[in-house]
């Protein structure tokens, strides 16, 4: 080996060296579930801007505004969610679907900057929080960050509120998987309470209590 | 058309075995070839993404690793006009050094990297990160296998100084 060859090869090891500690912060879920997303819009032929999707995989904040009407707009069979002009975001499930893309539907709710967690058949609450839910499973001050409206159709559509999110957390959504709704009489469907957006989760597969509605009492979830 | 599960299942298997087994040295290849640690994950993250969004095509591609580093960087030109924003690349000048602040980046080795013309980055990234030989990075680059030798030997003697001590490079009785 020559004297050139060496030193060239010292100055390639060490810069190597160098950056070895270097590792994606994103994880293999993340990309996965930004990538379904991706495909669910293609297929709804819908396009969301590639800055503002990169920007939610990584939870980077871009220097630039993204261009006017660029919000997130995804419609599959299995849900669909639109960003409005008031900065609140409406969501649709499809009861008997969402089981199929939650991890999608989460990065969708991510990306319209509403910030979630959606797990199917755990729970999951913080350090601090209550495991206090009420009979429809919904813990407190959710309220003010997602709420349900009855169509004239008789859909259910969420809103969600973004602004009104308490710094730090994140929502969580933990919905019942078959044989838990199956346990629950289908009532509650889904957990819903605040939790911490770090840090470590307490979560469990035991679902919460069935909901014995009275006739005409509120929708299901 | 929706894939049946099985078909899913296996292609998800691929995509998260080759993305924790290479995502880090993506991102070293367009960390070093762009300069700037969060621009590098958020350029990392889309390429990974497209290929998933493309891994029929991605799967069978002769070198996957190079095709990432590749869509980055192409997708970093795409970023920069449709953004228009413009980072100062050309070392003629020093700049604060925003993007090494916590990240745990040598501060002066970013520096060092940034004071080099783009294609010199790049050919160290292929040849370093990605371990592709002369022919691959030309391949990669698209440009001839002597601008890659050449690039490359301007590249090293500009490093020299940044990174090595001289007496470690006296390894000759």
């Amino acid at each position: 080996m020559s004297d050139h060859d060496t030193d060239t090869s010292a100055v390639l090891d060490t810069l190597k060296d160098s950056l070895d500690h270097i590792g994606m912060h994103t994880s293999a879920e993340q990309i996965v579930a930004a990538g379904r997303a991706r495909q669910h819009r293609r297929l709804a032929g819908t396009a969301a801007g590639v800055v503002l999707a990169a920007a939610a995989i990584t939870g980077a904040t871009l220097n630039s505004t993204p261009p006017a009407g660029d919000g997130v707009h995804v419609h599959t069979v299995a849900y669909t969610v639109d960003s409005q002009n008031d900065g609140t975001v409406r969501v649709t499930w499809d009861k008997q679907r969402y089981f199929e893309d939650h991890a999608g539907l989460q990065e969708a709710l991510r990306a319209a900057g509403f910030p979630v967690l959606i797990k199917v058949g755990e729970f999951c609450r913080g350090p601090q929080d209550t495991a206090n839910l009420n009979p429809s499973g919904v813990g407190p001050a959710v309220e003010n960050v997602m709420r349900g409206e009855r169509g004239g159709d008789g859909k259910v559509t969420f809103v969600f509120t973004p602004a009104a999110m308490p710094a730090g957390t994140q929502l969580f959504i933990g919905y019942l998987s078959p044989a838990q709704l199956a346990a629950v009489g289908g009532n509650p469907g889904s957990v819903e309470r605040l939790v911490p957006s770090s840090g470590p989760l307490t979560c469990t597969t035991e679902p919460p209590p069935a909901h014995l509605r009275a006739p005409g009492g509120p929708p299901k979830k | 058309m929706r894939l049946p599960k099985r078909v899913r299942d296996v292609k998800q298997q691929e995509f998260t075995q080759f993305y924790r087994s290479d995502q880090a040295a993506c991102l070293r290849a367009v960390l070093v070839s762009v300069g700037d640690r969060q621009l590098a994950e958020d350029l990392v993250a889309e390429a990974f993404t497209r290929a998933w969004t493309s891994w029929h095509k991605v799967s069978r591609h002769p070198a996957p690793r190079a095709w990432i580093v590749r869509t980055a960087l192409n997708t970093r030109v795409s970023w920069w006009r449709r953004q228009r924003r413009e980072v100062a690349w050309d070392g003629t000048h020093e700049v604060e050094d925003l993007a090494a602040a916590g990240s745990g980046l040598d501060p002066a080795l970013l520096t060092a990297l940034r004071q080099l013309p783009r294609r010199q980055r790049e050919v160290i990234a292929c040849r370093v990160f990605l371990d592709l030989d002369t022919g691959g990075t030309a391949s990669t680059l698209g440009i001839a296998p002597g601008t890659v030798t050449a690039h490359l030997s301007r590249a090293v003697t500009a490093l020299r100084a940044h990174l090595v001590n001289e007496e470690d490079l006296e390894v000759r009785p």
